[in-house]
């Protein structure tokens, strides 16, 4: 037989992906920065709190919420009834704050930002300074509207440290900062809105977070606006034992569009490192919002030592009639990650989707989903998984649909798809079908498969390297899921699924 | 049952003696007494019991369950079974037919439970402690450590006739607990028949160890008495090669929960698991299904329809768990509701846990109303709505019936399902 | 025998009207068909006829052998000799073909005060019908159009049809997605049933159609009306110059 015409390749893989599994090493952002660092004491406690408000400057209303929040943490217990596996967290061995010594007078613009920080960012690929486009340069010179503009608010540690194309974003109402900064300059809006998607009590993470959130960043879309450019944050975690706690608001107003960019990296450190973030993301009558993100926090070295503890609480609500909102997220790294970005489609018509790319490699343990809570008429929601595992990892899809009596003619579909490579590894599927009324319809369709034999055997015997097969292999299998990304995380989502998988075969 | 989740140690002491002089079953009623010690019995608060709410399986008091005006007549008759027959959990030895059949023992766990040793030593208990590892079940321990009644069957040839249990009601408030055991020897064969609304409640074990190349065949038909309750369990364990398939209909009754929990221990075996349920109004059901896949080239099916309407509701909880070197598992699960009108609900929770890599498995779950379009293509044919209502319903169940291979016994249950609609049209 | 008075129909979801005053008289042994460019009502000029819901009548009536069906349910439509073969007939799992057939079929002599048909007449008659349009055994035994093909599919439109002997037909769009060779085997079927009682209305697009089932009338509708009436000779004239002459004509 000719191997030939007869064997296909699965969609999805295209010159670029093979170029792109080429160029790659192992975990590439894992260097740290030498920058002199301000620590608050260890531990968390009032003094902690009050002192993470003070270095803010927040006004005395901030200061309380927080307080309200540590009181009700310290009553709270951590979940245990995710598939994860991971030894106690000593709380209070943790920094909660931490911020290099040269943020402490805030920069006044981004060129009096210390250099070494703006050169960490380069490093990252994130061009801070030549306001130019974020990452993947290569693909954007295809894109016909000529370059396209991403303006890019970065947070260090606990500290945002610059935005850029703030005037740009001011001209169209667009408001575009860092929360820190929010709260002083706009505190109405966050008064409003802060905890009124996630609430304060939500989860044991999401509370610690309200109490100790040290920045992240703010987005208000006023009404009828189009976003003009895509907004991004890029988080990273540099200070050893540091926890990074941010917090980020997003508001659509009525009728406005905006696409929202999450990045985040960390340095290896051979300690484990926790990471709490809260997103809140409000979606009013006829407003869509776009929220992507690569999560690529250090994983952990191949024998399981280290990485990043996620657990993060993201939640968007849909509250006007035909909001739509849509997450995708690729999940590559992280020794732990708990998360559930979820919809509240609250009016009727809205919409919620969620894609999601989730590897787990060698010792890394990924407990990941959605939530579609169905309240409104007519709506409408999309979930597509993918879940690949490797090595000894174990990596579960959660997922709940709850269609509410009162969400009449409402539609989910939900496709979740395992993939294992490797005899050691495990995938799970636990979703939870709530159905309460009977003109919904709900279709949930599941499968696992190890990675097909005959695809690898087909681009061997076409030169490729194993690894560089099974990367190519697994891109065509995410295909959908990367097809929902703006096209700058696509090209840096595929580099990843390969970077991920080094190790797996073999 | 009067166990709380915090019982004193002098109420244990006082419930353990009750287990002790119990000759050969002994040591697995004790063991199954301290498993339940340790769990308490279920709550609403446990994640397994989300969906159903336990407190009238649990209760003292048991709910009265008016009876049906006549007995459901004999179902399985067509087949000719050997019938045995329990009144509200007694043994009626007038009703029943002699335990006369070769290739197999009958004996009743009330005359043998005093005796110092007995082949079913090894059995008792022992399918049902393993169930208990992945997750506790209470009310199957509480089973094991108190019933008295059950019948203890040993197959050793292939056996033609199928075994007919039947569970009559006569007491309003009878509370029953029965447990079955039953050793199917290497190459042997047995279908077995369960028919009828045993008690007021009822609590119920099967256990079942099918040996190399053995194959059991079961269907059952919960009686359809509006106002019981009853939670059953099926424990198996399938070696080398071996067959079990079990069908379940499920008619009415306020609250079922029929849990399964199969081990498939042996390279090649398979096991099938299906059930169609119907219900209306009060009625509550759920189905709770665990298959473990613990040897190569294995097989499991979960084939689970219901339909709801007046405000029933369906919960299913399903899962495939598919152990390390476990490889070329083929699992295969699903749920489907069809739900007649607004107020019922279903509810379900179809889980994969996958060790191993060399699988296919796979799960689907949907609920929705009955198909528009189908309806009008049949209707413009000239077929009246409530028999074209009935045409898609009995459609819609069909992949769940033909589970079983036997035509006249899927004759019965197809009879069964359509009774049931013409009824309520 | 069917006959259609200025019917003006809108859809019930959003306030758009569709049908705008369509007048049509069918009469018995007569063949008419429709032709019309894509979203001149066609198709719910069909719906509308045999009752599918999500359509408003908001003024006309529809006669059949003088009784009004508008306000019928589509069974007892059907029951009076209506049929409608779908332009995408519907599958339905977990129906048999023949259990499907049988029961349509009794149910319609039901409700004409007609016995049941026997088992074994049945299926003598479903053999025999079968055979003419190539259907094999084995489509009769699977469910309802699963895993038919297109060709299939309609064949089995055409059996159903043949065993239900209505009075009045209508064909929607039973050509499309037909090759020539089925687009034959079709048109035998329902030339076959081509008799002085029984009244057809053809929906197609295409005029190829006509070519094997030769109409007698022939309406060219748009924008929810009937713009003009001719001979076959009209057929080939669409066939030759398009639609757009017309619809200027008609302007």
């Amino acid at each position: 037989m000719e191997a030939g015409d007869t064997l296909q390749v699965k969609d999805g893989v295209d010159q670029e992906t093979i170029d792109a599994v080429k160029e790659v090493s192992t975990y590439k952002y894992g260097w740290d920065t030498d920058i002199e660092m301000e620590y608050a004491p260890k531990g968390v406690n009032e003094d902690i709190v009050k002192l993470i408000s003070e270095k803010n400057s927040e006004p005395e209303w901030m200061t309380s919420w927080r307080l309200e929040a540590l009181e009700r943490w310290k009553k709270m217990t951590e979940p245990k009834w995710a598939m994860v596996d991971y030894p106690e967290i000593d709380f209070q061995d943790q920094y909660y704050y931490a911020r290099p010594k040269s943020m402490v007078e805030k920069p006044k613009s981004l060129d009096e930002v210390d250099p070494k920080l703006l050169a960490t960012y380069e490093k990252l690929g994130i061009p801070l300074k030549e306001q130019m486009i974020l990452a993947g340069v290569e693909g954007a010179a295809d894109k016909p509207d000529g370059e396209r503009k991403v303006a890019v608010d970065a947070v260090f540690d606990s500290v945002s440290v610059g935005t850029t194309f703030k005037s740009e974003l001011k001209k169209a109402g667009v408001i575009f900062c860092s929360i820190s900064e929010a709260i002083k300059e706009h505190p109405d809006l966050v008064k409003k809105y802060l905890g009124s998607v996630v609430p304060v009590s939500d989860n044991f993470y999401a509370t610690l977070n309200s109490a100790v959130f040290s920045d992240g960043s703010f987005v208000y879309i006023p009404p009828g606006v189009k976003c003009p450019m895509e907004l991004s944050t890029y988080f990273r975690i540099n200070a050893e034992n540091t926890g990074q706690f941010e917090r980020t608001l997003i508001i659509a107003d009525k009728g406005s569009y905006v696409s929202y960019l999450e990045g985040c990296t960390a340095p290896k450190r051979d300690t484990a490192q926790l990471h709490a973030a809260v997103v809140e993301i409000v979606v009013e009558e006829d407003a869509e919002v776009k929220y992507s993100t690569v999560q690529n926090w250090f994983p952990g070295d191949e024998n399981g030592n280290g990485g990043i503890y996620n657990f993060v609480t993201k939640r968007a609500d849909c509250r006007g009639d035909r909001a739509k909102v849509m997450w995708t997220q690729v999940e590559t790294g992280s020794a732990v990650t708990w998360k559930y970005p979820s919809c509240i489609l609250r009016g009727d018509e809205s919409q919620g989707e969620f894609y999601s790319i989730a590897i787990a490699n060698n010792h890394q343990q990924a407990d990941t989903g959605t939530k579609m809570l169905h309240l409104g008429k007519n709506t409408k929601s999309r979930i597509v998984s993918k879940g690949i595992s490797a090595g000894v990892a174990q990596n579960t899809y959660r997922g709940q649909v709850n269609m509410h009596p009162r969400a009449k003619n409402s539609r989910n579909y939900t496709q979740c798809d395992s993939l294992l490579i490797g005899d050691k590894c495990g995938a799970h599927t636990v979703p939870y079908i709530e159905v309460k009324n009977n003109s919904s319809r709900v279709e949930h369709e599941a499968t696992t498969s190890k990675v097909d034999d005959d695809q690898l055997f087909y681009c061997r015997q076409r030169g490729m390297g194993e690894e560089e097969a099974v990367a190519l292999v697994v891109n065509g299998f995410c295909k959908d899921v990367l097809q929902a990304l703006p096209m700058e995380f696509a090209m840096e989502a595929q580099q990843l699924v390969a970077i991920s998988l080094e190790g797996s075969v073999g | 049952m009067e166990l709380s989740k915090h019982n004193n140690d002098a109420e244990l002491e006082i419930k353990k003696s009750t287990v002790l002089n119990s000759g050969w079953s002994a040591k697995a009623r004790i063991d199954a007494f301290e498993r339940l010690a340790k769990s308490g019995l279920p709550t609403v608060r446990d994640e397994y019991w989300k969906y159903t709410n336990p407190k009238t399986l649990t209760n003292k008091i048991v709910e009265k369950a008016s009876l049906l005006p006549e007995h459901e007549s004999d179902i399985f008759k067509s087949v000719s079974p050997l019938k045995i027959v329990f009144v509200d959990g007694k043994f009626s030895p007038e009703k029943s037919d002699e335990f006369i059949l070769s290739g197999l023992s009958i004996e009743r766990l009330d005359t043998i439970k005093k005796l110092d040793l007995h082949w079913a030593k090894e059995l008792y208990g022992r399918y049902e402690k393993l169930g208990q590892l992945s997750v506790s079940r209470p009310l199957a321990a509480y089973n094991t450590a108190y019933a008295n009644e059950g019948l203890i069957i040993h197959v050793t040839d292939r056996v033609e006739c199928p075994i007919n249990i039947i569970y009559e009601h006569e007491d309003e408030y009878s509370d029953v607990i029965l447990h079955h055991v039953i050793k199917i020897d290497s190459n042997a064969e047995l279908t077995l028949l369960e028919s009828g609304a045993a008690a007021a409640r009822l609590n119920q074990v099967l256990e079942v160890e099918v040996n190399e190349d053995a194959k059991f065949n079961h269907i059952r038909v919960l009686g359809r008495d509006h106002e019981r309750r009853a939670a059953t369990h099926i424990f198996g364990e399938l070696s080398r090669g071996s067959t079990l398939k079990s069908f379940t209909l499920t008619v009415n009754g306020i609250l079922t929960r029929n849990e399964c929990f199969l081990n498939i221990a042996g390279d090649d075996a398979m096991a099938h698991i299906s059930g169609a349920c119907v219900g209306d109004g009060d009625f509550h059901h759920d189905d709770t299904v665990f298959v473990t896949h613990d040897a190569v080239g294995s097989e499991s099916r979960q084939v689970f329809k219901k339909v709801l309407r007046n405000g029933a509701t369906g919960v299913f909880q399903g899962k495939i768990l598919v152990k390390p070197d476990a490889q070329k598992t083929d699992g295969y699960q699903i749920s489907q509701s069809l739900l007649l009108d607004e107020d019922s609900q279903f509810l379900a929770k179809p889980e994969l846990e996958i060790y191993a890599d060399d699988v296919a498995c796979s799960h689907g779950s949907t609920s929705g109303a009955i198909d528009e379009d189908a309806l009008f293509y049949l209707t413009s044919r000239g077929i009246s709505k409530p028999v074209a209502i009935d045409m898609l319903t009995m459609a819609f169940l069909a992949e769940a019936v033909d589970e079983i291979d036997n035509y006249n016994l899927k004759d019965v249950i197809l009879e069964l399902l359509s009774g049931w609609l013409e009824r309520r049209r | 025998m069917l006959k259609i008075n200025n019917l003006h129909v809108s859809l019930e979801d959003e306030d758009k009207e569709i049908l705008k005053g369509v007048d049509l008289t069918v009469d018995a042994g007569t063949v008419h068909a429709i032709m019309g460019p894509n979203g001149s009502g066609k198709s719910t000029l069909s719906y509308v006829l045999s009752g599918k819901e999500g359509y408003n009548v908001t003024d006309g009536s529809v006669e059949l052998n003088g009784d009004n069906i508008m306000d019928l349910e589509p069974e007892e439509r059907a029951a009076l000799g209506l049929f409608l073969a779908f332009q995408y007939p519907i599958e339905i799992p977990g129906v048999g073909n023949m259990t499907f057939l049988r029961t349509a079929l009794n149910a319609q002599r039901k409700a004409r005060g007609e016995d049941e048909i026997s088992a074994t007449d049945f299926l003598r008659l479903v053999r025999e019908k079968a055979a003419t349009l190539k259907i094999d055994s084995d489509m009769l035994k699977r469910p309802v159009n699963v895993g038919f093909s297109g060709g299939e599919k309609k064949r089995n439109e055409i059996l159903q049809m043949a065993m239900l002997e209505p009075k009045i037909c209508i064909l929607d769009e039973t050509d499309s997605g037909l090759d020539v060779d089925a687009m034959k085997l079709v048109a035998n079927g329902v030339n076959a049933l081509r008799n002085e009682g029984r009244g057809f209305l053809v929906i197609t697009h295409y005029q190829r159609l006509l070519d094997h089932i030769k109409p007698d009338v022939v309406h060219i509708m748009a924008d929810g009306k009937i713009i003009k009436s001719g001979g076959p000779e009209l057929a080939l004239e669409v066939e030759n110059n398009g639609y757009s002459d017309l619809l200027d004509e008609a302007s």
